[in-house]
Order: C-alpha cells, then sequence, then structure tokens
C-alpha cells in the first residue's frame, strides 16, 4: 500500500489563509503542482513532509495521520525544498554521507548508497570538492541526491528545476519521470514546460484553493480553440497585449507575432491554434503573461 | 545527470528504523566541527591567548619582607593553587566568552544555514537530535576546557624548566580546582546556552550577549566590590558560578603573613612554597558548582523534551 489522503485540509498565518478546505489523494505516480506565487504550494508541501502543522484537516499516508505517525511518514519520505543550506565544512560524499546517517541508513549500505546517487546526479567527479565550491546548479543536484537517498516512497520535490542550466533540467526530468513507477513524487514548479515533459496528473493551486486537479491533457483538450495566433504590426500587438492574455510576443522580420489566450477571435487575422500546457495554465488562473 | 533508476539496493535502502541516533548525531557532528578549518583557528588561537596569559600572569601577587638592610621579594606562582585562585576566575572569562559561541547554536544554526528542513524530513528521533547536538557540543567544549587544564600544568612545567624557583604545578591541587571551577562552569555555560538557544531560537543572539554580559558582571564587577571591605557571604561564595567571589572567599587561606624569622630569599620562597601549594579546602563550595552544572543538564532535558519539529517554532 503507498496512499497519500489529504482532507480538508487548512492553513492559517494569522489572520490569513494559506491553504483553504483543499482535499487529495494520491497514489504511485507524479502529482505536478503549479500555481502563481503566493498560492499555497510550498505551504502545502511542507504540512506533508510534516514541517509544518494543518490548522484544519488531516494528512494521512496510508491510512495513518501524519500528525500522530509522522515518524513512519519520514522513514520513506524525500523532501527537496525550494531553498536548502549546505555544511560549507563538507564535501559533497560527506554532506551525502552526513545525511545517510541522519535518515537511519545502515552504515554497511552508506558508502554504496552515495555512490548510487552522486552517480544519479552526475556528481561523481565533484563529490570530494568542499560543498562552497559547487555552483547553483551542483548545489541543487546534491540536494535532489540527497532527497534519494533513502530510496522514497513519498518524493517531494519544491521547485527542484531552478538554477539549472536547460540540459541538466531536461536530465533532471527524464530522471524523475523514471522514479515514478514505485513512488508518489509530488513535483512543485512554475515552470509549466517540467510539469508537462513528466507529470501525469496536474493541480493548480490559487490563494490557497485547488483551482483544477485534472491531467495535462485534459486541461489541454478543455483550451483548444483558445489559443489564437496572430502576426501584425507594433501598434496593433500593443493593443491586443493590453486587452488580452497574451503568452508569446515574437519580433520578427514582417511584423509581431502573438500567441493569445482568449475565449472569442481577439482580431480578424487571428487563428486558432494548438494550445501549450503553459497557455491552458494561464486560461485557467486567468492571469495576464507576455513572453517576449 | 544520468537518468538511473534505484534498483540496485532499493529493498535494503528502504529502512525500518534508526539504530543509535544518538551515537550517529554525536559521531556526524563532532566530524563536521573537526572538518572545519574555522574551529580549528579558534581552537589554536584560544590555546595560544591561554599560554600567552598563563606566563603573563605567572606571578600572580608580589610579596616582600625587610631583613636588616636588605630588601626581600618573591611572587606567588601563578600555576599554584594559591596563584590559581588569582588566576583562575581570569582564565574562565575567557573560556566563558567563547563556549556560548561554540555551544548555545547547536540547533538554531541549522534554522540560520536552512540545514533545518533536510534534518527535520529525516526519521532522526526529536530527542535524538536536540541531545546528539548539545553533546557534540559540550565535548568540544570540555575539549577546550581540558586544553586550559593542560596549559596550567604545561606552562608551570615550563617556566619550572626556565627558573628553578618557580615551583612545579601540583596537579592535584589543579585537578580539584578544575573540576570544582572549570569543568562546572563549562557544562554550566554549555548547558544554559545551549537549552536557552534551543527554547527560543530567535533570541539566540541575544541569550548569548547576557550570558557574556552577565559572566563579565559575575566575576570582574561584583568581586572588585567586595576587594579590601567586608567579606562576601557565605552562599555567595558557596554558589557563584564564575568562580570570582569563591576565589576571594578562599583567598585568606593562602594569605601570606612574613615574620621577622625570615632573613634570607631561600627562607622566604620556602615559606612561600608551603603557602601557595596547600590543597584548596572544598567544603562549601565544590558540591553546589557541582550542583548547580548538574541543574543545567536539567535544562537540556525540558529543552529536548519541549522542541518542536515544526518550522513554525523556529521561524
Amino acid at each position: 500500500m503507498m496512499e497519500l489522503t489529504i482532507e480538508h485540509l487548512s492553513k492559517r498565518y494569522g489572520q490569513n489563509w494559506a491553504l483553504r478546505e483543499l482535499s487529495l489523494r494520491c497514489e504511485p505516480g507524479m502529482l505536478g503542482l503549479v500555481g502563481p506565487n503566493g498560492a499555497g504550494k510550498t505551504t502545502l508541501m511542507r504540512m506533508i513532509a510534516t514541517l509544518l502543522s494543518p490548522t484544519e484537516g488531516t494528512i494521512r499516508w496510508n491510512g495513518q495521520d501524519i500528525r500522530t505517525h509522522g515518524e513512519a511518514l519520514r522513514q520513506v519520505l524525500g523532501y527537496l525544498p525550494q531553498d536548502f543550506g549546505i555544511y560549507p565544512e563538507f564535501t559533497g560524499r560527506q554532506f551525502l554521507r552526513y545525511l545517510a546517517a541522519m535518515k537511519g541508513l545502515p552504515t554497511s549500505l552508506v558508502n554504496r548508497r552515495v555512490d548510487e546517487v552522486l552517480s544519479i546526479a552526475n556528481l561523481e567527479q565533484v563529490a570530494d570538492r568542499k560543498l562552497p565550491t559547487y555552483s547553483g546548479g551542483m548545489k541543487q543536484r546534491i540536494g535532489i541526491a540527497q532527497a534519494l537517498l533513502n530510496d522514497p516512497e513519498l518524493l517531494i520535490v519544491d521547485e527542484p528545476t531552478a538554477g539549472l542550466d536547460p540540459a541538466e533540467r531536461v536530465r533532471f526530468r527524464t530522471l524523475l519521470s523514471s522514479l515514478t513507477s514505485n513512488r508518489i513524487i509530488l513535483l512543485s514548479t512554475h515552470i509549466i514546460s517540467d510539469v508537462e515533459a513528466v507529470a501525469n496528473r496536474l493541480m493548480i493551486l490559487q490563494e490557497g484553493r485547488v483551482l483544477t486537479d485534472t491531467t495535462p491533457e485534459a486541461l489541454l483538450a478543455k483550451t483548444a480553440g483558445s489559443v489564437w495566433g496572430v502576426t501584425t504590426d507594433q501598434t496593433t500587438a500593443l493593443q491586443l497585449q493590453a486587452s488580452y492574455q497574451v503568452s508569446t510576443m515574437v519580433n520578427q522580420m514582417h511584423g509581431i507575432t502573438l500567441r493569445i489566450v482568449s475565449a472569442t477571435r481577439p482580431h480578424e487575422a487571428a487563428v486558432v491554434i494548438d494550445p501549450s500546457l503553459e497557455e491552458a495554465y494561464l486560461l485557467a488562473v486567468g492571469r495576464p503573461a507576455v513572453r517576449v | 545527470m544520468n537518468a538511473t533508476v534505484l534498483t540496485s539496493t532499493e529493498q535494503q535502502t528502504r529502512i525500518t528504523g534508526h539504530q543509535y541516533p544518538l551515537t550517529r548525531v554525536v559521531t556526524w557532528e563532532l566530524r563536521r566541527f573537526l572538518a572545519s578549518r574555522l574551529f580549528w583557528f579558534q581552537a589554536l588561537g584560544f590555546w595560544g591567548f591561554l599560554l600567552l596569559i598563563i606566563w603573563a600572569l605567572h606571578a600572580s601577587d608580589q610579596t616582600g619582607t625587610v631583613t636588616g638592610s636588605e630588601q626581600l621579594s618573591a611572587y606567588v606562582a601563578g600555576t599554584s593553587a594559591g596563584g590559581l585562585l588569582r588566576t583562575l576566575p581570569t582564565y574562565l572569562i575567557i573560556l566563558a566568552l567563547l563556549l556560548p559561541f561554540i555551544t548555545a547554536d547547536g540547533v538554531t544554526r541549522d534554522v540560520n544555514r536552512r540545514t533545518h528542513e533536510l534534518l527535520m524530513t529525516t526519521a532522526l528521533p526529536t530527542w535524538a537530535y536536540v541531545l546528539g547536538r548539545y553533546l557534540a557540543s559540550l565535548i568540544i567544549g570540555l575539549g577546550l576546557a581540558l586544553l586550559l587544564f593542560a596549559s596550567i600544568l604545561g606552562m608551570g612545567g615550563l617556566l619550572h624548566l626556565t627558573d628553578p624557583t618557580y615551583p612545579l604545578p601540583q596537579p592535584d591541587a589543579v585537578l580539584l580546582l578544575w573540576v570544582g571551577m572549570v569543568l562546572s562552569a563549562t557544562i554550566l555555560v554549555s548547558s544554559v546556552g545551549f537549552a536557552m538557544s534551543t527554547l527560543w531560537p530567535r533570541l539566540s543572539m541575544l541569550i548569548k550577549a547576557v550570558i557574556m554580559v552577565g559572566w563579565l558582571t559575575g566575576a570582574l564587577v561584583i568581586p572588585v566590590s567586595f576587594r579590601n571591605t567586608t567579606p562576601p557571604p557565605a552562599w555567595y561564595v558557596n554558589w557563584d558560578p564564575t568562580s570570582g567571589i569563591t576565589a576571594l572567599g578562599l583567598l585568606p587561606a593562602y594569605q601570606i603573613g612574613l615574620n621577622s624569622s625570615i632573613t634570607n630569599e631561600a627562607q622566604l620562597l620556602q615559606f612561600i612554597l608551603s603557602v601557595e601549594n596547600k590543597m584548596p579546602d572544598l567544603a562549601g563550595w565544590f558540591v553546589p558548582h557541582l550542583l548547580l552544572a548538574g541543574a543545567s543538564l536539567v535544562l537540556v532535558l525540558v529543552a529536548a523534551l519541549a522542541f518542536k519539529r515544526s518550522r513554525e517554532t523556529l521561524s
């Protein structure tokens, strides 16, 4: 059995509700959590990781409330926070051995396991360098490596691809995909293409509430007919930008090409085009965004 | 990054429980301390400063007499029992100013470094985390206290080698004063600093400042008010954790009353030696000092029990 169940979960900071009445049931596979800043993604992840107590509601791991059985969850939990620190005294290998010891891995297994996760994170060449000499991408990869040390059944990754270059991001997505078969992965990200590439389920949070809980395919299907492409002059482009959600705006030789998210035809020359998941997200969230 | 699926150790890696969590935390925390160049730099600096100050205070008190037309003078050795009662509170000040920076942040350093979330999401039991951090920092603190003990004996021996009239330190007397004053103070400062900072992590810097100011007041300011006036009350002599007042209360036993029978320097040295190397009287103060240290350990237990893994407590 491997099941994460969340019922009527709410979290309040002072007078502000960061999360309201969230219910969710997860089985092995990957759930992509997206939403604007302040939507409650990190709060939700921290509550599942037992770092925060819910104001209301329950989180159950395999039927057990994690408030009273937190240790059972932590034994099978891998967590990569959005922003984490390192011990500057340690090399990458020492850091992983340290966390392996804290996670309770048997001593006889630690070295082999550390070598494995170093290999997975492609850090073997720099494993014996002190952590302060690591680049941002390497630091992120050491974070991913530590999350995998105990071969977690529940892997929570909060903005894991931030700081990675495009090639590393693609490799990381592939790695995450390969891990989904026998565990639950919760992936929080701002980068919609990450979710599109790896998640079989997508949840959009906004202002602490669930806006959509669906599959990427279903969300795309729902958006079909609501994304338009048009190439026009600069003045018209600026007018369209002011009136509609423009997802992309590209300067070209013969004018400016826009991708517009709109339920109605925004311009007489506009034609319906295939939506991207990012555009489906924009339509759901209802926020203007421009990528020039 | 390789897209390798974790399979080879999958079954074995999924853990079923922690074995010896406290030992693991202490061992790794010590490794972390020892891997830090800054730590070695601090320890070496502390040791060098100690040797310098022990050497500077090797003549802790001047005394003299006049016989006929000859003026005789000698000094009390800083590393003798009588001399240590004059100098040890000063050495303790140095130690007490350094200890909060080593011990108080055992847990709060993780919050400041943002390693807290990585640790709190492991299966490490809370009590093992808190007590392990405490024990590791206490071991480091005791190591520094031992360095003081070794420095007193070592510098005393070195001074004896360079000047045969300088008496060799008496290890038993030094050990008793070290246990009663230095060991107890090390445990007390380490425990109070750690426990308070763990309970109120946001006030960690303030707690360190209060400990340091409190210690300076107890060891330097208050004893000045008792010098050459009324003797300090007995309860204060017995229960003073800084040992400043305790030393003042014990010093009368080492008063050197010179008489006219001393006619040459050799007699004077012999007389001073017989007084300064007397074993300190342990009655009254020794047990209270250890009790204070013991009470501070209870405070650490309270901190370990009250500590919450939740980030809300610490942020």
